[in-house]
Formats: structure tokens, sequence, C-alpha cells
């Protein structure tokens, strides 16, 4: 009998321990992430759709805005996936380097910004939990992991430009170059 | 005898939506399947054999959404899963997967079948209506018609605010108007994702982390973990392993792996197993294979053609194979000083 008592309150443990962790992070992450949620949704409802197409377009004329500017914006602006979606004013060539570069910069501003990727926020959270842990602030490691992301996902994005000219030599397709 | 037959598609244990009774038509025969890494799930080849429809890969191949008469994904739920009920396109999901993701609210059973097998799937009687197609939802200006005063679809309020130009008084009160509801709204949508995305993920990671470290499992984990994750150079093979082609694509979806193994470095970076600088580098390691999984649907949704799809792919796959280790040393070499 006191064996199955044993293997009972061993079974119950488990979950008491993630009950611990799963309040702490409703009480320490959600406040916090709702509200900025609450406040950038509103900020993209205000600032619209239309004058990001319009920015957008733009864009297609230069390497850095394409792959720059552009996906961080849009990162920004719409959140995934629908930053996806702003390759489409770019010529058919440059959009796999699009999405090189807006993919990651899906995340790499989560940090700073968690309403972009809600609901993969937590290849963020995770790590920036054990930080918190620790008694140290989050905001400077979100602060980096933005800034060496704006670095690195152009850098992703232009070096898609060499991959997609040698599959498309390998492939013998010829993507257009223009709009 | 029709050349395409019907079938009919019930949700799986565990699963949501459905029935749906499908068909395939002329000009609209294609059945397209997103799933994991490209591979081939074994219920295509019987909707195939059943219906008589052609199955693409859409992981090799993009075609037009007119011509998809049902889409057969494996998404965990994060984002693909509403990506074609959004478009009204019938989606038949592998994974016991819900209302979830951004795009939840596009998820009804009139549309979407999950935790789809092969006994889900059978002969519908020819008699049996077939899912149509809603309309797609198009915002239509009526310009030409007649204009009356007030509409059965406004309030007196809007009809005010748009018809008179001369108040002050009434402008300023529609714009607040308006803009207190714009944060109601945002707020409506905040919560939303909270509960179906959040809050899911916060439970089943809770739960994962409890039996992990209440069972000792844990410490044995951080044993084969901390030797990869603790160290630059650890954390640059990390990075490296996710990057590879094909293995990239595999690892992607949901980005639950990245996820889980994050939470579980940030557990140990609690610890005090892991340096707390390494967090940088670390976030980039776990996630050098970012969105392999999703290139098609991507480019799809920047209105890409077949054969951008066709190159995208492997030049996405390539880029991140190359970019990967770069990454994880740029951001190594930028975390000097960061918490020291």
């Amino acid at each position: 009998m006191d064996m199955i008592v044993k293997f009972a309150e061993g079974f119950m443990g488990l979950f008491d321990s993630g009950a611990e962790t799963f309040v702490s992070w409703v009480t320490g992450i959600i406040p916090r992430v709702l509200l900025l949620l609450i406040f950038m949704n509103a900020l993209i409802a205000l600032i619209g759709q239309e004058r990001m197409n319009k920015f957008a377009k733009i864009c297609s004329k230069n390497v850095i805005l394409a792959y720059g500017i552009l996906p961080f914006l849009s990162a920004f602006m719409l959140g995934n996936p629908m930053a996806l979606s702003m390759g489409k004013f770019l010529p058919e060539r440059m959009k796999p380097s699009y999405y090189a570069s807006a993919s990651y910069h899906c995340h790499t501003n989560s940090g700073m910004f968690p309403h972009i990727n809600v609901g993969e926020i937590f290849i963020y959270l995770g790590i920036a939990d054990g930080i918190s842990t620790l008694g140290l602030s989050t905001t400077p490691l979100a602060l980096r992991y933005m800034m060496v992301g704006l670095v690195m996902n152009f850098m992703a994005g232009w070096i898609t430009d060499f991959t997609t000219k040698f599959v498309m030599k390998q492939q013998k397709i010829e993507l257009s170059d223009t709009l | 005898m029709d050349k395409y037959r019907a079938i009919k598609i019930e949700k799986g244990s565990g699963g949501f939506g459905g029935p749906l009774v499908i068909k395939p038509e002329e000009g609209k025969d294609k059945l397209l399947f997103i799933t994991g890494g490209g591979a081939e799930p074994e219920i295509v080849e019987k909707i195939v054999e059943l219906t008589g429809c052609t199955a693409v890969n859409g992981f090799k191949t993009s075609v037009p959404d007119e011509e998809i008469f049902m889409a057969i994904i494996d998404c965990g739920g994060t984002l693909r899963c509403g990506i074609y009920p959004q478009k009204r396109i019938p989606t038949v999901n592998i994974m016991p997967v819900g209302k979830s993701g951004p795009l939840a609210k596009f998820i009804t059973e009139d549309i979407y079948v999950s935790a789809v097998g092969l006994e889900q799937i059978s002969a519908a009687d020819d008699n049996a209506v077939p899912v149509a197609r809603a309309e797609e939802k198009t915002v239509t200006v009526d310009g030409g018609e007649r204009k009356f005063k007030y509409s059965a679809d406004k309030k007196v309020s809007e009809t005010l605010g748009e018809t008179s130009k001369s108040s002050i008084i009434q402008k300023i009160g529609m714009g607040a108007g308006k803009f207190v509801n714009t944060l109601y709204q945002a707020g409506r949508d905040a919560v939303q994702s909270m509960i179906t995305t959040i809050l899911p993920f916060m439970g089943f990671v809770a739960m994962l982390i409890g039996i992990i470290n209440g069972s000792g499992f844990g410490d044995w984990f951080a044993k084969l973990l901390v030797p990869l994750a603790g160290n630059g150079i650890g954390l640059v093979i990390l990075g490296f392993i996710c990057s590879i082609p094909v293995l990239s694509a595999l690892l992607g979806p949901g980005a639950v792996i990245a996820q889980v193994i994050g939470t579980m470095i940030g557990v140990e970076i609690g610890k005090g197993n892991i340096p707390p600088q390494l967090a940088l580098p670390a976030l980039f390691a776990i996630n050098t294979q970012c969105a392999c999984d999703f290139i098609p649907v991507g480019l799809g949704l920047a209105e890409a053609e077949p054969e951008t799809v066709e190159v995208g792919v492997p030049s996405v796959l390539y880029s991140r194979f190359l970019v990967g280790v770069p990454r994880v040393l740029v951001a190594w070499f930028a975390s000097v000083g960061l918490y020291s």
C-alpha cells in the first residue's frame, strides 16, 4: 500500500512543479505581454495597411531597403505570417531573399516587440525566462537580439540572392528581375 | 459516370471540425499537400485513389489557389492550420489541432478537419452534397448605387459623421469614438491570441518542465544539453546542425522544437549551469532553421510564381545553411559585455 501512495505522490509531484512554473509565467509574463500586444495592435490599426503598401513599392529599388528595412517594418506592422506577404511588391527574383530575411525578422524582433510572433514567442521567452530567474533585466538581451538580427537578417537576404542565382543555373530556370 | 468522385473526411481522435464532403471538379482538382519536409503522407494516396484527383507537393511547386480543391497540412497549431481556411480552401490537418494560432478565427467546422488518418477517409455516395466553397469575402465598394442618407448597417452617429463636414464637435466626437474602438478591438485581438496561442503553449511547456524536473530526467538532459549549449563552440555546432538543408525543414514546423529547447536552455541559465551572456548566441543557435518548413507557403503569401517557389525552396535552404553558423558567431561576438 505504501508503495502505491508513494507512487501517487510522486506522480502528483510531477505536476506540482509544473504548476508552479505555469503560475509564475502567467503572473510574470502575461500581463506585460498582453498590454504590449494591445498597444501594438492599436498602433498598427491606426497607421494602416495602405501606407505600408506604398512604402513597400519604394523598397524594391534597393537591396538594403528590400532586405534590411522593409522586412523589419513589415514584421513590426504585420507580424508573422503576413509580414511575408509584403514580398509581393518585389520582382520574382528577389522574393526568396525577402522571405529569408523577413522570416528571420519575425523572430529577432520579437524580444522587443512580442506582438510580432505570438505563436512562436517561446524561442525568446524560454531563454529570457532564465535571465529573469537570475534577477537580471531582459531588455539588454532583447535589444542585442534585435540589433544582431538587423545586420544578420539583411545578410541572410543578401546571401540568398547568390544562392538563388546558383539554383537558377542548376535548374535552368530564369526568374524575372523586373516588376 | 463522373470523372471525379466525392469523399467524406471525418475528424480522428482528438480532432476538430468536419465531417467534410469534398469532390474535385474540372479545373479544380488539385490536392495540395504541404507537410513536414515534403514527405508524402499516406492519406494522399488514398484520397487520389478515391477521388481521381491530382496530388501536388506544395514543397516542390505551387498551384494557383483557384485550382486547389483541398489542402493537406501537418501544422502543430501555430500558423499554417489557418492559412488555407482563411482562403476558404477545405483543409485537412494530420495533426490533432483545433482552432489555434494567429489565424484561429478562420478555422471553422465547415472548412477544416483535423487528426485525419486513413480510417477517417471514405467514399461518399454520389448524392452527398459537397462543401461549397463559400464566396470569397471581398470588400466591395458600391459606388454606382443611389445613396440613402441613413443605411441599415450604420449607426446614426456613423452616418452623421460621414455626411456632415461642418461641425467640429461632431468630428472630434467621431474621432474619439473611433480611436477608443480601435483600442478596444486591439484588446480583444490581444486577449484572443493570449487564449488561443500563448496560454496553451505555456501550459504544455510548463507540464513538460514539471515532468522533466520532477522525474530526474532533467538532470540527465542537462548533462546532454550543457556541454552543447553551455559554451560558444557548442552553440556554433548546435546552430550548424539545425541549419543542415532538409534537416532544417524537418525541425521547422511550428518552431515547437526550437521553443522547447529554448525553454530548456532558459531553465539551465536560471540554475546557473549556463552563463547568462550565452543567452544571445543561444537565441540564434536554436533557430538557424527558422521557417525552413514554411518556404512555399511564405512565397505563396508573396504571390510568387510556381517557378519562383521551385527555385526559392532550395535557394533559401542553402542560404540558411550558409548564414546559420555566421549568425551564431556574430551573436557570440556581440554578447561580449552582456550581463557582466
